[in-house]
């Protein structure tokens, strides 16, 4: 724009709150974007990796010489080429094993060859040999005394154990005028990332590892990689290329990447290592099931008065996040809802099961399936309705959690109301629960539920900290470089937002860089809803210093204070009448090119969250911020076939504030088609410790024609210390949803499905055995 | 290894010749050999939709297609949608509805929104929703995408 | 991926592109060659090590000959080429046997059905096979045509004579399957067809049934019933057809019907149903086609 076009008066404009097309969506959709998938070096080979055929077994012997004699063969490692140390979270998984295989996914040898054609063709020359060991797949059956032992280190094979105890349960259950028991088996999933697990891994000369990878967690994934590469994390670079989506699954080091380096620095040339799809189904970490045992109880009128949960994880043979799960499972437990005494035990067993990590919900999908199930059943006790009986047990803003975190800014009361006004809930709760004995074959049901989630990160680490920095050239152009990570959920836009509407620039002069660990600053890690509030934090207060750099300079050149000034459309313009002052680039190139008291606007920050960690008693306000959602969903249930067809969901959600419309519902919208999938669909069939469907064919994702009409409200609370008062939002979508069709199916039912999914076979079963059994009572 | 079938085709417009392997299929051929990275290998079994290229006019999985049944044929991919004048209409919908998160079912689900509004461009929302169920998405629940390509017809009708 | 998989995936060693019959059957006529056209259940097979495969791939997929749908003198063929799309879209079809159509409609998804062949979906021989269900409804025939003495030969047989078992038929390996023929059906003919869900289509068959037959005063006669994924082919279950055969639905006849059916089918338990669940949709799907027709 030439400057004679320049308008005298600008008037201010917000970008918070308008929808704005994502950063990279013109690329994505000419298919200019490469992917890590997509992505080739010079002279870089394939790889692939040699998993076992057993679930549990001793290692004798691998013979690798007649793959390693094949043509276009470079490079073969086996667990002699590795350092000894373990990765994951436990550091009990060797990324190639030795000793013994402990499960179907374990990782003998890899190879980089010139084609993948030719890795496989490797693959199938090398030898192994096995004793097998009993195995086990229960946890129950892994505590018993004389079970296998999977890791002799933990004879007993626990792997881990949380608990928490608030109060005094059992006064509280001997106080109680009614108790509640049910056991709720949650279910194995898989992320089903679009663009499979794939890392490139290229070494210097001088031993410095560069990785291409679609981790979620650069920053500390150098730290936890290093032990198993015998590098020094300082050595190690992580770059970060867009990627086909990560929903947790690259939040822990995986055996693959370390392997992959490993072969890079054998065959001395760079190594580029995916899965097929079939692998990714078998390898890439699951959510973690759990199988919940549950006593709650009530007072006559309705008041919860205490719960009691007992959890079992099943480990797997590893272990990665999803041992952890609990850390947040248990929030659900103690604190949705105001309940005065909790108990909570949860305990992570080995097993020759494949391995959980973490996944969108992070234990809290599981945790409110099983709560809003259980809720659902104390309603009907307590009556008179599930949205009356939710309300009468609601936290409330202000309110301290037993586990200490402060629930200010949220709003679950106004969740609840906005969600059954929206749906007409009562009244239908009540006209469809009347269908249950009639002799229709297809029954319309509703179902409500809500969850707490944290919605400012969570400080499991050190620090839940993100740095930004960022620079404004001579031509009015912002570069912002943040530690926090784009994987499709839209963050390179919201900062951009942040940013723009602080330097009062257009969003198109706002360029994000992807993360590279060489140049970027720190950021813990993109998951627990964090990136919104920090990350943005982070960039707008580094956006407000460029600012204040700016205006002073301008201020200082035409004689009046700062806050006379504001930025807008790429110009300096007086504050109270928008009359333009100077054009934001001329500033900036006079700043530029002043001599010896020259200034280029370029500034970091680093926004560490007021939050707390835990103590060991898991006592702590573990997260910045809060925040509720509601899910009521209607649904049709063909009693014969068992084949429920979701018609609408109405999703109430509190967001602190709304920055980007668009970025938002996508967020939304696709979390609950994911969490459909949950309650409905998506089931990965492990049995013996096999992976039975590691297809898309048999295992079944939502399709387009599948998804329901959505009814989205947003609640802006407003926190005051989120950026423009924005809270994170991402993960809740999916953990609310799938409960609501578990209650709606009980309303037009009267069947009751406590372990999901609730396939079309589950439901006909049910509602067929309880017919047979009303038959057999009438008789 | 396989034996080599020369082949000649037309690709985004373009007469272009290749050598392929008789047992490669067609989406390895285009990302390889001719660098068209858009349509992407995520499963390999015709089951997601993420390779969906136009050829002869019909929409069909790239991982599916024998890649010496190219020869003389019309082919057209992602790349081939962005020239001239600019965006294809279906592109810019796709982009200011916000029907593109992580990107990586988008070149598929686009050539294939292609397709269905070339084939019917009468078609409702529950025919487009039927036309999409081959193209799994992980991101966005459908609806922005379902948005883009209803605005699109939209838009081309008088 | 591991190292149970001990076959190597197919390579092979000559591709033969034929444009006419005569070239194609020429090209199969030493055993050695696998015919292609859509190759959308090949493409996934044949690096799997489950099923052998020739060397030499014949691609049929550019025959004219093997194309077309034609209503003539009281027959409709049908070529083997014909992909499920073009079964959506023909008038021919829609006009005198929409029951086709309506099953293209509930296959796979719209890419699989540009390029997916009914010969190819005979041939595949899936017991879960859609396309075969109705077909055995309008008592189709299968035309197979081979290189012998210098000439091509033909031969046609029930479609159902042709099924042999999961994943096999009775085609020698030097033959083409060309085309299915079925009689032009009555004007009172009718035929629907049931495929489990909940996708609407891009579902691998847990069942699928088709209830055929000549529809006068609430009563089917020339009965035809035919099931996917209940036994090791897609089959007719003559027993039933038998109970349903000019009868008025009463309570007996339907208590018979399905009692007949479940004797009839033998569904197995897998990784997508149980053998209860089956029978249970057999039933519903059986009972469910039997009051819409029979009841009004």
């Amino acid at each position: 724009m030439s400057h004679a076009d320049t308008p005298r008066v600008i008037e201010r404009h917000s970008v918070i709150g308008a929808r704005v097309p994502k950063l990279d969506a013109e690329d994505k959709v000419t298919g200019r974007t490469r992917y890590v998938n997509d992505m080739v070096l010079p002279r870089m080979l394939h790889a692939k990796i040699l998993r076992t055929d057993r679930v549990h077994a001793r290692i004798i012997r691998i013979d690798t010489a007649r793959a390693e004699a094949l043509p276009g063969v470079v490079a073969i490692i086996t667990a002699a080429d590795m350092p000894k140390a373990g990765i994951g979270v436990l550091k009990d998984n060797p990324p190639l094993k030795s000793d013994k295989v402990r499960t179907i996914r374990d990782e003998l040898a890899a190879v980089a060859a010139e084609s993948e054609a030719i890795c496989d063709a490797a693959l199938r020359l090398i030898e192994v040999e096995y004793e097998d060991l009993p195995a086990i797949f229960e946890c129950i059956d892994a505590l018993k005394p004389g079970a296998p032992v999977i890791h002799s280190e933990r004879p007993d094979n626990v792997a881990m154990v949380h608990e928490f105890v608030h109060g005094d349960v059992d006064s509280a259950e001997r106080a109680s005028d009614v108790v509640v028991e049910g056991k709720y088996n949650v279910h194995y999933v898989t992320h089903c990332n679009m663009g499979v697990s794939c890392v490139l891994a290229d070494i210097g000369v001088d031993g410095r590892v560069t990785l291409y990878s679609q981790t979620q967690y650069p920053y500390i994934m150098k730290m936890d990689i290093a032990p198993a590469l015998d590098v020094h994390p300082g050595d190690i670079r992580i770059i970060q290329p867009p990627v086909g989506g990560a929903f947790g699954s690259k939040l822990d080091v995986y055996p693959y990447e370390p392997i992959c380096v490993a072969l890079a620095r054998k065959a001395r040339r760079p190594v580029k290592l995916a899965f097929s799809r079939k692998e990714e189904f078998i390898a890439s970490p699951t959510r973690q099931p759990v199988e919940f045992t549950i006593r709650a109880g009530m007072t006559k009128d309705g008041i919860l008065t205490f719960r009691d949960i007992d959890t079992l994880l099943n480990n797997g043979g590893y272990t990665s996040w999803g041992a952890t799960t609990p850390f947040v499972t248990m929030r659900t437990c103690s604190s949705h809802y105001r309940v005065p005494h909790v108990r909570y035990r949860a305990r992570a067993i080995y097993t020759n099961n494949p391995y959980a990590g973490s996944f969108r919900g992070y234990g809290n999908v599981q945790a409110t399936w099983a709560i809003e199930t259980h809720m659902d059943k104390m309603a009907e006790v307590a009556g008179p309705d599930p949205v009356a009986f939710r309300l009468k047990n609601a936290n409330e803003p202000g309110d301290v959690t037993p586990q200490g975190a402060r629930l200010n800014n949220i709003d679950l009361k106004g969740c609840l109301k906005i969600a059954a006004a929206k749906s007409d809930f009562v009244s239908k709760w009540a006209r469809y629960r009347e269908g249950w004995n009639s002799n229709s074959r297809v029954k319309r049901g509703i179902g409500i539920a809500a969850s707490l989630h944290n919605a400012g990160g969570a400080k499991i680490h050190k620090s839940d900290g993100c740095g930004t920095i960022l620079k404004v050239d001579d031509y009015a152009r912002v570069t912002v470089i943040t530690g926090a990570s784009d994987i499709g959920q839209g963050i390179d836009t919201v900062i951009a937002q942040f940013v723009a509407e602080e330097l009062g620039v257009p969003m198109r002069d706002v360029t994000v860089i992807a993360n590279d660990t060489a140049t970027g600053p720190w950021d813990v890690g993109v998951h627990a809803s964090r990136t919104t509030y920090i990350a943005g934090n982070s960039a707008r207060r580094a956006a407000r210093k460029a600012r204040a750099m700016i205006l002073d300079q301008a201020a200082k050149q035409s004689n009046v204070t700062a806050d006379c000034l504001d930025l807008r459309a790429g110009h300096v313009v007086q504050a109270d009448n928008g009359v333009v002052v100077i054009p934001l680039d001329r500033l900036l190139r006079q700043m530029h090119f002043a001599g010896q008291d020259a200034t280029l606007v370029m500034v970091t920050d680093y926004y560490e969250p007021p939050s707390q960690p835990e103590d060991k008693n898991h006592i702590g306000d573990m997260s910045a911020c809060y925040s509720h959602a509601v899910h009521v969903a209607e649904i049709i249930v063909d009693t014969l076939t068992g084949e429920i067809r979701v018609e609408t969901v109405w999703s109430v959600q509190d967001v602190g504030r709304i920055v980007n419309p668009v970025g938002l519902e996508g967020q939304i919208e696709g979390g609950i088609a994911m969490g459909l999938g949950y309650a409905l669909s998506e089931e990965l069939k492990i049995e013996n410790g096999i992976v039975r469907n590691p297809y898309f064919r048999d295992y079944h994702v939502f399709t387009a024609p599948q998804m329901p009409r959505f009814d989205l409200t947003f609640i802006e609370t407003a926190d005051a210390e989120g950026p423009a008062g924005a809270k994170g939002i991402a993960e809740l979508p999916t953990i609310v949803i799938a409960p609501a069709i578990g209650n709606a199916l009980y309303n037009a039912t009267g069947l009751r499905i406590d372990h999901p999914p609730l396939t079309p076979e589950k439901v006909a079963r049910g509602l067929w055995d309880r017919a047979q059994a009303m038959k057999r009572a009438a008789e | 290894m396989s034996l080599k079938v020369d082949i000649v085709f037309t690709l985004n417009g373009a007469a272009v010749r290749a050598s392929v392997s008789a047992d490669a299929n067609a989406l390895v051929v285009l990302r390889e050999q001719f660098d068209l990275a858009g349509a992407k290998l995520a499963c390999g079994e015709g089951e997601c939709g993420a390779c969906t290229i136009i050829v002869d006019g019909l929409s069909l999985n790239g991982c599916l297609m024998p890649a010496a049944d190219l020869d003389g044929r019309r082919v057209e991919t992602i790349e081939g949608l962005w020239r001239g004048a600019g965006l294809d209409p279906v592109q810019k919908t796709f982009v200011e509805t916000g029907a593109i998160q992580c990107g990586f079912c988008t070149p598929g689900m686009v050539m294939q929104a292609r397709h269905l509004i070339e084939r019917n461009p009468d078609a409702s929302e529950a025919d487009i929703r039927r036309g999409l169920e081959g193209n799994i998405c992980r991101c966005t629940g459908y609806r922005k995408i379902v948005d883009a390509v209803v605005l699109t017809l939209r838009a081309a009708r008088p | 991926m591991t190292h149970a998989q001990a076959t190597s995936p197919r390579s092979f060693d000559d591709y033969v592109s034929a444009t006419s019959v005569e070239a194609a059957v020429r090209a199969l006529a030493d055993g050695d060659g696998t015919p292609v056209a859509g190759g959308t259940d090949l493409w996934i097979q044949k690096d799997l090590g489950v099923k052998p495969f020739a060397g030499r791939l014949v691609n049929i997929r550019r025959i004219a000959a093997l194309r077309g749908i034609e209503e003539r003198g009281g027959r409709i063929r049908v070529g083997a080429l014909t992909t499920m799309t073009e079964v959506l879209d023909s008038d021919c079809l829609r006009r005198f046997a929409p029951v086709l159509p309506a099953t293209a409609d509930r296959f796979a998804s719209v890419q699989i059905r540009n390029v997916a062949t009914i010969g190819g979906n005979i041939i595949n021989a899936s017991p879960a096979a859609d396309f075969v269900v109705p077909l055995l409804c309008l008592d189709a025939e299968a035309e197979l045509a081979c290189w012998r003495g210098e000439r091509v030969a033909t031969r046609c047989l029930p479609l159902g004579d042709l099924l042999a078992g999961p994943g096999h038929t009775r085609r020698e390996p030097v033959e083409l399957l060309t085309a299915v023929h079925f009689d032009t059906p009555a004007a009172d003919f009718h035929a629907a067809f049931c495929k489990s869900g909940p996708r609407p289509a891009l579902e691998i068959a847990r069942v699928s049934l088709c209830l055929a037959g000549r529809l006068v005063d609430r009563r089917l006669t020339c009965v035809r019933l035919a099931l996917g994924a209940v036994a090791p082919t897609a089959i007719r279950c003559l027993r039933t057809e038998a109970t349903i055969e000019g009868a008025v639905l009463d309570d007996t006849v339907l208590r018979h019907a399905l009692e007949c059916l479940d004797s009839e089918i033998a569904p197995i338990d897998d990784v997508r149903s149980s053998a209860w669940y089956r029978r249970h949709l057999a039933r519903t799907y059986l009972e469910q086609e039997l009051r819409r027709v029979l009841e009004g």
